[in-house]
């Protein structure tokens, strides 16, 4: 038997194990650790010579650890800040100050963004800022189903978002590339492909009334003054900018630890009386809320790890490279998402990485293509199996009707997103001004 | 600048520390996330943390 027949079964007996286990289990994350182990087994038993496979799934564990601990801190941060009702106060602020339907509807998308970007997921920026959002969008008279087209779409934007995206970052890691120049090639799609939205949603609205509406929102507290609203965040993005132009005047925090300076900082702003206990209970309760993708980010480490010692991600990436272009570009817009929406960040990996190598080969300018797909592959945060931005946002705003319906009017502003992430694909030569 | 990366060093051991504490927590109490399932990804999340706090990895 040839080694490509041999990892060509390993693959179908990872994949049988994967689709076997989320009928069963109804959980991707599991399904990847599931997948990974039966993998690890079968390619130790196929090829003794590859050792124990317990070792390939500890190792595994750890490949993604930073990213675990950086969705821990960011989320802590996110969720100190707002408990201090400052995210209540700016919201209500805006509502209050702003009768413009689309200025409103453009701060409700730019607010939406920034946790997502901070953190690199989502679901965070539907945890934080979902609700309030949700309130807004049916104080402008916006029925449920487009609400939470508006939650889900600006929630997958805020994950491809830069200063973090997770995809990118782990792409480049992949390919050796520095995680630099894809803030504009990130960003300018994502503006377009907002504002599309934005127009595409609020057509047509009809606000209601403003008092009915502020009446939703928690009271203002007197004591949550401007600087205690704004010296979390300037914080944080100090330590951004810190780290990324005085690199050698301050020693490595890492993004993890930076939350936790930001929380910290959010923790002394806050003017609400709050005992230890219930800032341990708002711990838990992060922990809780962000571990279904601490699951994830972990699993996936751990499928990555058995597939790479046993060959297949190798077979997925020399597959990827010898197929022909025209079949690439027509089919990544579909492909990318479903990939997504099985193994979630893991795309990146599996598909991600081979196809930055074979691009590389042709010559192609990687940073472009990198940016393009990482602003393809969010879109499969909402397909089947995971779909986690897609279940959150129907949760947030209680929408309740088909999925298939939501899903028909959320892929007319996925496809503006798709296409021109397609189009910096096939020339990439002529975003690279951008960078 | 070496006192602070060594005591960034520790700092992230001590974030592993109550991560770990933390998961060890909810795997047996818990709010949401329940039934076997969370239980077995609960018991197999915590393995990275723990190995890193016991410094075994």
């Amino acid at each position: 038997m040839t080694t490509t027949t041999l990892t060509l079964i390993l693959l179908i007996i990872m994949i049988a194990a994967f689709v076997l286990s989320s009928i069963k289990l109804k959980s991707p994350d599991i399904s990847m650790a599931v997948a990974a182990v039966v993998l690890a087994i079968a390619g130790t038993i196929a090829v003794p010579a590859l050792g124990s496979p317990v070792r390939y799934l500890v190792e595994g564990l750890f490949v993604n650890l930073d990213l675990a601990l950086l969705f821990i801190a960011a989320s802590i941060f996110v969720n100190i800040y707002s408990h201090s009702g400052a995210i209540a106060a700016i919201t209500r602020m805006v509502v209050e100050k702003i009768n413009n339907k689309w200025i409103l509807l453009s701060i409700m998308g730019i607010m939406m963004l920034i946790p997502g970007a901070l953190t690199g997921a989502g679901s965070v920026a539907i945890f934080v800022l979902g609700g309030l959002v949700n309130t807004v969008l049916e104080y402008l008279g916006i029925s449920k189903k487009k609400r939470t087209v508006f939650i889900c779409f600006f929630a997958m934007l805020s994950a491809a978002c830069p200063p973090i995206n997770l995809w990118t970052m782990l792409m480049t890691a992949q390919a050796n590339m520095p995680y630099v120049g894809f803030t504009w090639l990130l960003l300018i799609p994502i503006v377009i492909a907002g504002a599309f939205t934005i127009i595409f949603i609020g057509w047509g609205a009809k606000p209601q009334s403003k008092e009915e509406t502020l009446a939703k929102f928690p009271p203002k507290d007197p004591k949550l003054t401007w600087w205690r609203i704004v010296l979390p965040f300037v914080a944080i993005i100090a330590l951004f900018l810190l780290a990324l132009y005085d690199p050698w005047g301050l020693p490595v925090l890492g993004l993890p630890l930076m939350f936790l300076i930001a929380a910290l900082v959010a923790l002394l702003c806050n003017p609400k009386k709050t005992t230890a206990k219930q800032y341990l209970g708002i711990l838990d309760d992060t922990m809780e809320q962000v571990f279904p993708l601490v699951a994830n980010v972990l699993s996936i480490g751990v499928l990555q790890s058995a597939m790479a010692a046993t060959g297949v991600r190798g077979l997925i990436g020399s597959t990827c490279v010898g197929l022909p272009l025209v079949l690439i570009y027509s089919l990544i817009l579909v492909v990318g998402p479903i990939c997504q929406g099985c193994f979630n960040y893991g795309v990146s990996i599996v598909l991600g990485g081979p196809l930055i190598f074979m691009f590389n080969t042709l010559g192609m300018d990687v940073t472009v293509i990198c940016a393009a797909l990482s602003l393809i592959f969010p879109l499969g945060d909402t397909l089947p199996p995971s779909r986690i931005v897609g279940r959150l946002a129907c949760e947030e705003t209680g929408y309740k009707e088909s999925y298939i319906g939501f899903f028909k009017t959320l892929l007319i502003p996925m496809l503006v997103l798709g296409l021109m992430a397609v189009i910096m694909i096939i020339k990439p030569a002529a975003f690279a001004f951008l960078y | 600048m070496i006192f602070f990366e060594n005591l960034i060093h520790i700092l992230y051991f001590v974030m592993a520390g109550l991560v770990a504490f933390s998961m060890l927590k909810s795997l047996f109490k818990r709010k949401k996330n329940q039934g076997v399932v969370f239980d077995i990804m609960y018991a197999y999340c915590l393995i990275p943390f723990l190995l890193r706090v016991l410094y075994i990895k």
